[in-house]
Order: structure tokens, then C-alpha cells, then sequence
């Protein structure tokens, strides 16, 4: 077994262990033989604790780890395809666009609207108006769509969007505006099993897509022209990624708010770990950010118990350690 | 009228920003021959290799490879019968040399044993064997520059599409690729700022200016005491294989 697979393995085994500390640990005091009697759906487990397990705790952590991947697959796309490290999820003015139009939807709609549509769908439709504004501004007829002008449209529309999403909160109401601001930093709190379903369903599809292309994706790390040469038609594949991306994004976005970091440094974090190629790349980038994120929002939960910290706060504090001495010891390696 | 020909472009123009890079081109290249393709800086020699190689498409005119319009190409058959050399790069972001050479081989019809020992033979011919594990990125230019050659040897396509080979390669480096290549027999179409490399491994070249082809044959045809003076401004006469330069012309 190479060494891709032993680290995909190992980083398995510990998202499997975080999931189920996800589980087990929160701010409600139980005893050991009725967390597992609950977790295992013994009849004399105590019903509250079955409820908070089956119904809270196992969806949201689920749900985490299923944003967690997509936001790092996403990540390791837009990165291959725009030949930029920095490049996120949200380049495209994703989370912009879904910031203004929830933030808008929070402090301006009438609350039945709101709770009509519900923000998630609100947030995704900014989200995908703002990736149809970018990939409008970089389109031109004929060309390859140079990664070049989507970073520079990306950056625009999301600087339109942000002033926008910033004038709600100036004018806005101050009680609503705390919601709003708890929604920009991002939370799971209060997800149930029905968020879970459709981020899954885009998680499989594209990382299948993405596993698929992945010689593809690995030919246009050379460069465009490169990959021309080697037949692949860049252009279209990097259409398909770009709408990928914002389905990935758009959605994890909608369930659980702004959730940064992952989409930019996990997927380093797996490059520096196993090398560029992507057959090895994306299995990786996809448990380590499920992972990532599962340990962040259990800290979340428990740091401040049994008040909740948003995943946005801790997230950097907490990803960024490991992420330092990986990159400190491999680059020893040079 | 050549009987068997590789490539054949017809009528050939592309306007790039604005510029009409390749204006109403038109040339042949024989099957199994060494053409370069030679002019001074803008003449649009780069221009017709990307338009080869299907990252330009032209304005007008018609381009066929082995007897097919490059668009007409399915992407299997395309692999295996096309390989370029681009001066263009990538990020290499996390490849290794050996990673860039395998990539080449992606689409061709190889066991796996089969594509790392075609991968190996090319990595040992650029001389690349005790770097196969070492970051693309932070190699030198003339080892990347083996590097990308030794992904195009490693296919050994039908046809060579080379934008400036001999590009960062030192002298040594340049004449054992180049002759491996030529080894080969393939069709190459190759361009070149030396023309004493042109001379030496060429068997036809087209001279180009503005665009246009001004003169097609053998080097020791077009690469004229006249053409040289006029083309690239300098006083000079190709003798015995060689380029005798005697110096620019003051502009």
C-alpha cells in the first residue's frame, strides 16, 4: 500500500473518531453507558439523551463533515484550474453574493417571506447570482477564459456584494443585525437530518466527477496550453469545475453560513502530504477538510458551553497549528 | 506537390490582439521529415505551432494533421499521434518530475508496468534519473525545459510539434535530445532562433516575416547570403552546415 493510501486511511480512522466524539461530547452531562446505550438504540437508553443524539448531534456532525469535504474539494478544484494557490470556493463572489442576499433576507424582508423560503434558499440563489455575474464578466466568445480575468471579475463582484452586505448592517435594525452577524460567521447550529440530503448528493457527484477527470485536472496543472497539446479541452473543463464549485459551495454555504479556511488551506495541507497528482489529492483534501471541520465545530460547541462559539471564530485558530507543521517539516525535505 | 504529406496548412491567417499574427500561410511538411520553422522575433512561427496544437484557432484557413482537420480530432487518437513541446507553464503545483513525464502518458493504451518503463527510458535519456522525485517547481529552467522534452519522448507521437527546443538547454543537452529525436524519424516541425541547430537537424525549413512564409526548402536554400539580410538583418552566409555571421545591420 502506498503512501497516499496509509495516510487516507489514517485520516479516515481519525474523522471516524471524530465523528463519534462529535457524538458523544456536548454540553448535556450523561454517563458513559447511556451514551453508548443511546448511540446504539438500546431500549432502556434514556429517551431525551436518544433524542439529542439521533436528532442533534448525528445530523449536524454529519452535516459538518459533508461541508468540511466539499469546501476542501472545492478548494483543490478551483486551485488546479485557476493555477492559483490562493485560490477558494468562494473566489467567484459565492459567499458574497450569499452574505448580501441573507443578511438582505434577515433584515429587510418581511419575516414570512424569510420563513417561507427559508435563508438557506435565499442565501444559495445570492450565491449563485453572484457566480453567474463572475463567469458573465470572464466570458468571451472563442476565448479560453483566462483564470486571470475570473480572479479579477471574482474579486470585483465580491467587493460589490460586501459593500451591499455591509450597508444592510449599518442601516439594519441592532437586533436583527446580531442574527445576521451569527449567520456571517457561520454555525451548525440547528441542522437537522433534512440539511444533510442534498449537500451529500452534490458531494458524491462531483467528487465522482472529479475522480473521473482527475488526469485531466492533473494536465492543466502544466499549464493550459500544455493540456491543449495533450487534447483536453480546457475551456469546457474548466466550465464544468467552475459550476462544480459553486453548487459545492453555494450549498454548504446555504446550510451552515461562511465557513472559511478550509477550501484554501486543506487542500495544501493534503498537497504538502501527497504530492499534486489528483487521484491521490482529492480523497485526501476531502476526508482531511471533513475532518478539519468536525474537530472545529465539537470545540465550538464545548469551549464556551453552554454558550455555542460560531465555526468562523475558532476555525483559523485551531486548522492553523497543524497546518504550519506540516509545512515546516516537509519543506525540511528540500 | 508533396506524395505523402503530415501536415498541411492551407491559406493560414490569425489575428491576435488586434495584430495579424499569420497572414494567408500556406505549407506542406513531408511525413518522417525534420521542418523548421524559422524568422525573427513576431514573424507568428509560435502562432502556427499553437494553432497545431489546437490552442489558437484561426481566423481563416485550413489546418490537417495526417489527412484530418485538427478539429476533427477524437481526443484517443489525438494523443497518440500529436506531442508538443509549449513554451507556456503551469503552477506544477505539487508534481514531481516524474509526475509531469506520467502525465503525458494519461489517454494511452499502457499496463501500468508498461507506462512507468516509458516514463523511466525518457527520464534516463534527459538525463533526469537521479531528480525523478524532486519537485517540478524548483528544478532549473534547462532541467524543466528536459523535463517537458522528456514527456514528449516518452509518448513518441507521430508527430514533434517543438516551440524552441534547444530553449535552456545547454550545448550538450541540446544535441543529445535533438539527435535522439531526429533518431526517431518521426515528423517533427520545430522552431528555432539557431540556425546553425536548424541547419544541422532541419531537412526543410520556411522562412517567416510578418506572418507570411517568404521562402520554403532546404537550409541551405533559404538561409541565403539575401534572406539573411533582409529577414533578420544581419551579414552572414551558411557554409558547410555552419553560420558564418559578420555582423548586424545598423537599423
Amino acid at each position: 500500500m502506498g503512501r497516499p493510501h496509509v495516510l487516507t486511511y489514517v485520516a479516515l480512522t481519525l474523522l471516524a473518531t471524530a465523528i463519534l466524539a462529535g457524538v458523544f461530547f456536548g454540553t448535556a452531562e450523561v454517563s458513559w453507558a447511556d451514551r453508548w446505550a443511546a448511540l446504539s438504540g438500546a431500549a432502556d437508553a434514556p429517551r431525551s439523551l436518544s433524542l439529542i443524539i439521533w436528532e442533534w448531534r448525528l445530523p449536524r456532525v454529519l452535516v459538518v463533515a459533508v461541508v468540511g469535504g466539499s469546501l476542501a474539494l472545492a478548494g483543490v478544484m478551483m486551485q488546479t484550474v485557476l493555477h492559483n494557490p490562493l485560490a477558494d470556493p468562494y473566489l467567484m463572489g459565492l459567499s458574497s453574493g450569499a452574505s448580501a442576499a441573507a443578511v438582505g433576507a434577515i433584515l429587510w424582508l418581511p419575516p414570512w417571506v424569510a420563513s417561507t423560503l427559508g435563508i438557506p434558499l435565499i442565501a444559495f440563489a445570492g450565491a449563485v447570482c453572484a457566480f453567474a455575474m463572475t463567469l458573465g464578466l470572464s466570458l468571451r466568445r472563442g476565448a479560453i477564459m483566462s483564470p486571470l480575468v475570473v480572479i479579477l471579475a471574482g474579486v470585483a463582484v465580491s467587493l460589490m456584494f460586501q459593500s451591499l452586505t455591509a450597508f444592510f448592517l449599518y442601516v439594519g435594525d441592532p437586533h436583527a443585525t446580531r442574527s445576521a452577524l451569527g449567520w456571517l460567521m457561520g454555525t451548525a447550529a440547528g441542522t437537522a437530518w433534512v440539511d444533510l440530503w442534498l449537500p451529500l448528493f452534490a458531494l458524491v457527484a462531483v467528487s465522482g466527477f472529479a475522480l473521473l477527470r482527475s488526469q485531466s485536472l492533473d494536465a492543466v496543472l502544466l499549464g493550459d496550453e500544455r493540456a491543449m497539446a495533450l487534447g483536453i479541452r480546457v475551456r469546457r473543463l474548466r466550465l464544468v469545475v467552475f459550476a462544480a464549485v459553486a453548487l459545492l459551495a453555494g450549498l454548504s454555504v446555504a446550510t451552515v453560513g461562511i465557513v472559511g479556511f478550509v477550501g484554501l488551506i486543506v487542500p495544501h495541507m493534503a498537497r504538502l502530504l501527497v504530492g499534486g497528482r489528483h487521484r491521490a489529492l482529492i480523497p485526501l483534501s476531502l476526508v482531511l477538510g471533513a475532518l478539519v471541520l468536525v474537530v472545529v465545530d465539537l470545540l465550538c460547541r464545548v469551549i464556551l458551553a453552554p454558550e455555542e462559539l460560531p465555526l468562523g471564530v475558532l476555525l483559523a485558530i485551531f486548522a492553523a497549528p497543524p497546518f504550519i507543521l506540516i509545512l515546516r517539516r516537509v519543506r525540511h525535505a528540500y | 506537390m508533396l506524395i505523402d504529406p503530415m501536415i498541411e496548412i492551407s491559406h493560414l491567417s490569425v489575428t491576435l490582439g488586434g495584430k495579424r499574427r499569420v497572414d494567408d500561410l500556406s505549407m506542406t511538411v513531408q511525413r518522417g521529415s525534420f521542418h523548421g520553422l524559422l524568422g525573427p522575433n513576431g514573424a507568428g512561427k509560435t502562432t502556427v505551432l499553437r494553432t497545431l496544437y489546437r490552442a489558437q484557432n484561426p481566423d481563416t484557413g485550413d489546418v490537417y494533421i495526417n489527412g484530418t482537420a485538427i478539429d476533427a480530432w477524437a481526443q484517443a487518437d489525438w494523443t497518440r499521434t500529436v506531442g508538443a513541446l509549449v513554451q507556456e507553464g503551469g503552477s506544477l503545483q505539487g508534481l514531481t518530475i516524474r509526475d509531469v513525464v506520467d502525465i503525458g502518458l494519461m489517454h494511452l493504451p499502457l499496463s501500468p508496468a508498461a507506462r512507468a518503463a516509458c516514463a523511466n527510458d525518457a527520464l534516463a535519456l534527459a538525463g533526469l534519473t537521479e531528480l525523478t522525485d524532486m519537485e517540478a517547481a524548483l528544478v532549473s529552467g534547462g532541467e524543466r525545459q528536459r523535463t517537458h522534452i522528456a514527456q514528449v519522448l516518452a509518448r513518441d507521437p507521430d508527430l514533434y510539434i517543438l516551440d524552441e527546443p534547444s530553449n535552456h538547454l545547454d550545448l550538450c543537452y541540446q544535441i543529445l535530445l535533438l539527435d535522439e529525436i531526429r533518431r526517431r524519424g518521426k515528423t517533427v516541425i520545430a522552431t528555432f532562433h539557431d540556425l546553425s541547430l536548424a541547419a544541422r537537424y532541419c531537412d526543410t525549413v520556411t522562412l517567416m516575416r510578418d506572418g507570411k512564409g517568404v521562402a520554403t526548402g532546404t537550409p541551405d536554400a533559404v538561409l541565403t547570403r539575401d534572406n539573411l539580410r533582409d529577414v533578420f538583418r544581419v551579414n552572414g552566409v551558411l557554409q558547410d552546415g555552419a553560420l558564418h555571421i559578420e555582423g548586424a545591420i545598423r537599423v
